[in-house]
């Protein structure tokens, strides 16, 4: 019989040996595609979260605190440990079926899964399809707007691994995603957060604490106001400030106008009511600024109240915003937006799209009928995502019709599809 | 109000006198005495800008604190203490204390637990500008609660002190709890002074030794002792924490003549049931903290609990000047160095972390009044690669004016 004390020693030993390889089974190739296997919405995967049943209870008592509780996460024998998770959402925060943030170094300094320092698992609580979002972003991404991957999950909590729903699973707007789209995350990132009452849309406003509570940094967050804000400002004068027949005179150093029409197309001929220029003033995007330039980059976020209705005329809303009002007032410019819906109508017409809707819509069908926290029945998911697969049929013919009404010249010569992209652009 | 209300009571013929020794005091006769205390200690502080870190004024107005104490009836001991500058919990000791018996004191009301020779010796008794780690963060501190003390055999031999108390103390984070039913925590201590009755032994009759102890219900949560830098930033990991709370400490103190020699060790036991991601039961956290200090009264006074100059200044002397070290460490945690991952709040091993720290000082005591303090203390800190505090060595000074009366 060995002496205790040798006993303790041998144990501390063999945990020291093995400990790293719990970090490392995270980060090494256990998963072919690593963290694309997980995005790339190929396969339905299954997400577990280890967490202590109190903590588990006190996430949903105090739901709108964003207080942090530890859990391991688990994807496909990967097991990351001591990662934070918590409650996330404005208007889709629920104590029923809440939204996560998964933060893997909250805990523990550098740690990660296959690069990603965060995920987000949004509950889809708006959206009765579950694909809003998701098929959102891809339309971005297929349009060659930088957008977060997603995909959808089914969720396990607790010893028990008891199935808490399905969620869509996304990469956060951080540093990680500034690298992989912009090879750079040494800018200035915002997350901006609309405030009850306002209708915002560029309109200018002196006082830099005005900016304060609406453009959360990401980045430099100790950053001194006038470094964090005196930019945004600058850039909202030059929007404001731009002549309408010359927008890039003025704005060119501050904004890509054409990337600017092409986000305003994509969302537009998604019907989104709750974007960049939806009915209540901007919202659900995050703010970049290049490292070292004065120019910025508007990148999507959240797009559940896309697909709203196949037939709304993808003007609508264009006079709520400054630029787009600019946008669409100046021939030039309306000419340029107009092209770019019909690059997003040919991009869908040749049926990937609808395809892709299909294609989700049955690989998620199952667990969203056994998700035990959805507010929404069989029967409204079916109905929902019937009408995501009709608009996504339909609505580039809409487009087309609408644009043939204002501006027929656009239409000749062009080809029926321009084929940008076929189905996921990754 | 009150002194007026008992002077009312009190037979014209008894005998009402106002003085003004070290504090103003008024007495009527043997039925009501009250005294009035101040204290006031303002420090001017210099620590190094650490990045994380939380900016300090150079300034702090460190303790403004006023007491009325006194005598009901010659046997009821009372004491009213309230802080300034501490507005959440602005009223500090209150209680009321009587004998009984020869050896069997009863006291009531909020006052410090017994355990913790640095934490339980009054702010303006310190030796150093600041408590030790181990008064400051593993000692208790005060609670309301009821306690019994006194002592035996000629010259205070032995005495003890045993109580129970609301909470588990103002250091600890549950104390802050208002939505969680806290359980009474129990503490006690036993004092020993072996050569107090020793004439032969002279220079070690002032010698003491302790032993103390503390056992109390902890809530689940995230309610582990703190622990921060000297300049006040927190160091040590929150973990979550379930069961019982136990200290045991040691101390010791000796004072032959001008030199003062004082030390303690404390260890405390959280245990963590069902506090594991999977709701396991997670091995007990150990928190240990221990200091050694040295002082000496350069011109010669006597080290006693509170000093007074022999020649005070601009009256005929330079006051009294004392200079003393102190060596201390807290420490936290353990588990293997290799691997980040494995500690977390709910893991089985908590981030080892630690600070030890170096205080040289002299104190100058112009009067029974007036003493300036100046301490350099330096810093050795053992922290998570997270923190972007400075690992050490960390240079720290502090000059302070204090005032008693």
């Amino acid at each position: 019989m060995r002496p205790a004390w040798i006993r303790t020693r041998v144990v501390l030993f063999t945990v020291a040996m093995c400990a790293p390889m719990l970090r490392l089974s995270a980060q090494s190739a256990t998963v072919p595609g690593g963290a694309d296997t997980l995005l790339d919405g190929g396969t339905l995967n299954d997400v577990w979260i280890h967490i202590n049943a109190r903590d588990w209870q006190s996430l949903h008592t105090n739901y709108q605190e964003g207080t942090y509780y530890p859990v391991d996460f688990e994807w496909q024998g990967n097991r990351i440990r001591n990662a934070g998770i918590r409650v996330r959402g404005n208007t889709t925060r629920s104590d029923h079926k809440p939204s996560f943030r998964i933060d893997f170094n909250r805990y523990v300094d550098g740690q990660d899964l296959f690069g990603l320092k965060a995920l987000v698992l949004n509950n889809s609580w708006h959206d009765a399809s579950m694909l809003h979002d998701d098929l959102s972003m891809l339309l971005f991404r297929a349009m060659g707007i930088p957008a977060p991957r997603q995909a959808h999950v089914r969720l396990y909590v607790g010893a028990g691994r008891e199935y808490a729903g399905v969620y869509v699973i996304s990469e956060e707007v951080s540093k990680t995603f500034l690298t992989a789209n912009f090879g750079d995350d040494a800018g200035y990132l915002y997350e901006f957060h609309r405030q009850d009452g306002d209708n915002y849309g560029f309109q200018e406003q002196p006082d830099l604490g005005w900016y304060i509570p609406r453009f959360g940094p990401k980045t430099h967050e100790t950053d001194s106001v006038a470094n964090l804000y005196t930019p945004i400002r600058t850039l909202v004068e030059a929007v404001n400030e731009a002549r309408q027949d010359n927008l890039e005179d003025r704005l060119g150093d501050y904004l890509d106008v054409n990337v600017f029409i092409t986000e305003l197309a994509v969302q537009n001929f998604l019907a989104q009511t709750d974007g960049l220029v939806g009915g209540v003033g901007m919202n659900n995007f995050y703010l970049y600024r290049f490292a070292g330039k004065r120019l910025s980059m508007l990148i999507p976020w959240d797009q559940d109240n896309a697909f709203s209705r196949v037939d709304v005329p993808p003007s609508e809303n264009m006079g709520t915003n400054v630029l787009s009002s600019k946008i669409w007032d100046e021939p030039k410019y309306r000419a340029r937006y107009l092209t770019r819906l019909l690059d997003v109508a040919d991009l869908v017409g040749n049926g990937w799209f609808e395809q892709e809707a299909a294609r989700q819509f049955e690989q998620v069908r199952q667990a969203a009928y056994e998700d035990p926290l959805t507010p929404y029945s069989r029967d409204d998911f079916d109905q929902a995502n019937a009408l995501v697969q009709q608009f996504a049929r339909e609505r580039g013919d809409v487009v087309r019709q609408y644009v043939a009404s204002i501006a027929p010249g656009l239409l000749n010569g062009r080809p029926r599809s321009l084929r940008l992209q076929r189905r996921r652009p990754e | 109000m009150l002194a007026m209300l008992c002077a009312g009571a009190v037979p014209a013929s008894a005998q009402v006198q106002l003085t003004f020794d070290k504090h103003p005091a008024i007495d009527f006769g043997n039925a009501f005495t009250a005294s009035v205390r101040v204290k006031s200690q303002n420090d001017w502080r210099d620590f190094p800008p650490e990045a994380g870190a939380n900016e300090k004024n150079v300034f702090d107005p460190y303790r403004e604190r006023i007491a009325v104490e006194g005598k009901v009836m010659g046997r009821v001991l009372y004491h009213v203490e309230r802080e300034f500058h501490d507005t959440s919990s602005p009223w500090k000791n209150i209680y009321v204390d009587a004998r009984v018996v020869h050896g069997l004191h009863l006291r009531g009301g909020q006052f410090n637990m017994p355990f913790g020779l640095d934490q339980t010796t009054s702010l303006m008794d310190q030796d150093f500008n600041y408590h030790s780690l181990a008064g400051s963060f593993l000692a208790p501190g005060r609670s309301p609660g009821v306690m019994t003390y006194g002592d035996f055999f000629e010259k205070n031999a032995l005495a003890y002190e045993a109580g129970v108390f609301s909470h588990d103390g103002d250091n600890a984070r549950s104390a802050q709890l208002t939505d969680v039913r806290v359980a009474p925590t129990f503490a006690g201590r036993v004092t020993v002074k072996p050569f107090s009755r020793w004439g032969a032994l002279h220079f070690a009759r002032s010698m003491e030794t302790a032993v103390a102890f503390t056992d109390g219900v902890l809530p689940a949560g995230l309610y582990n002792l703190k622990g921060q830098t000297v300049p006040g930033d927190a160091f040590v990991q929150k973990v979550y924490v379930n069961g019982r709370r136990q200290r045991l400490g040691v101390q010791m103190q000796w004072r032959p003549g001008p030199v003062g020699i004082q030390a303690e060790a404390m260890r405390v036991r959280d245990t963590r049931f069902g506090q594991g991601i999977e709701d396991e039961d997670l091995s007990d956290l150990v928190e240990r903290a221990w200091y050694v200090s040295g002082t000496w009264l350069v011109t010669g006074e006597h080290k006693k609990e509170t000093i007074t100059p022999a020649r005070p200044f601009l009256n005929g002397g330079y006051g009294a000047v004392e200079v003393g070290s102190r060596v201390e460490q807290l420490s936290v945690g353990a588990g293997p160095p290799l691997n980040p991952a494995v500690y977390g709040p709910r893991s089985r091993y908590v981030l080892p972390t630690g600070d030890v720290v170096w205080t040289t000082g002299v104190n100058w005591y112009l009067n029974k009044f007036f003493e300036l303090s100046l301490n350099v203390i330096r810093e050795d800190r053992a922290l998570p690669r997270t923190t972007t505090l400075l690992p050490g060595p960390v240079w720290s000074r502090t000059f302070r004016i204090e005032f008693g009366l």
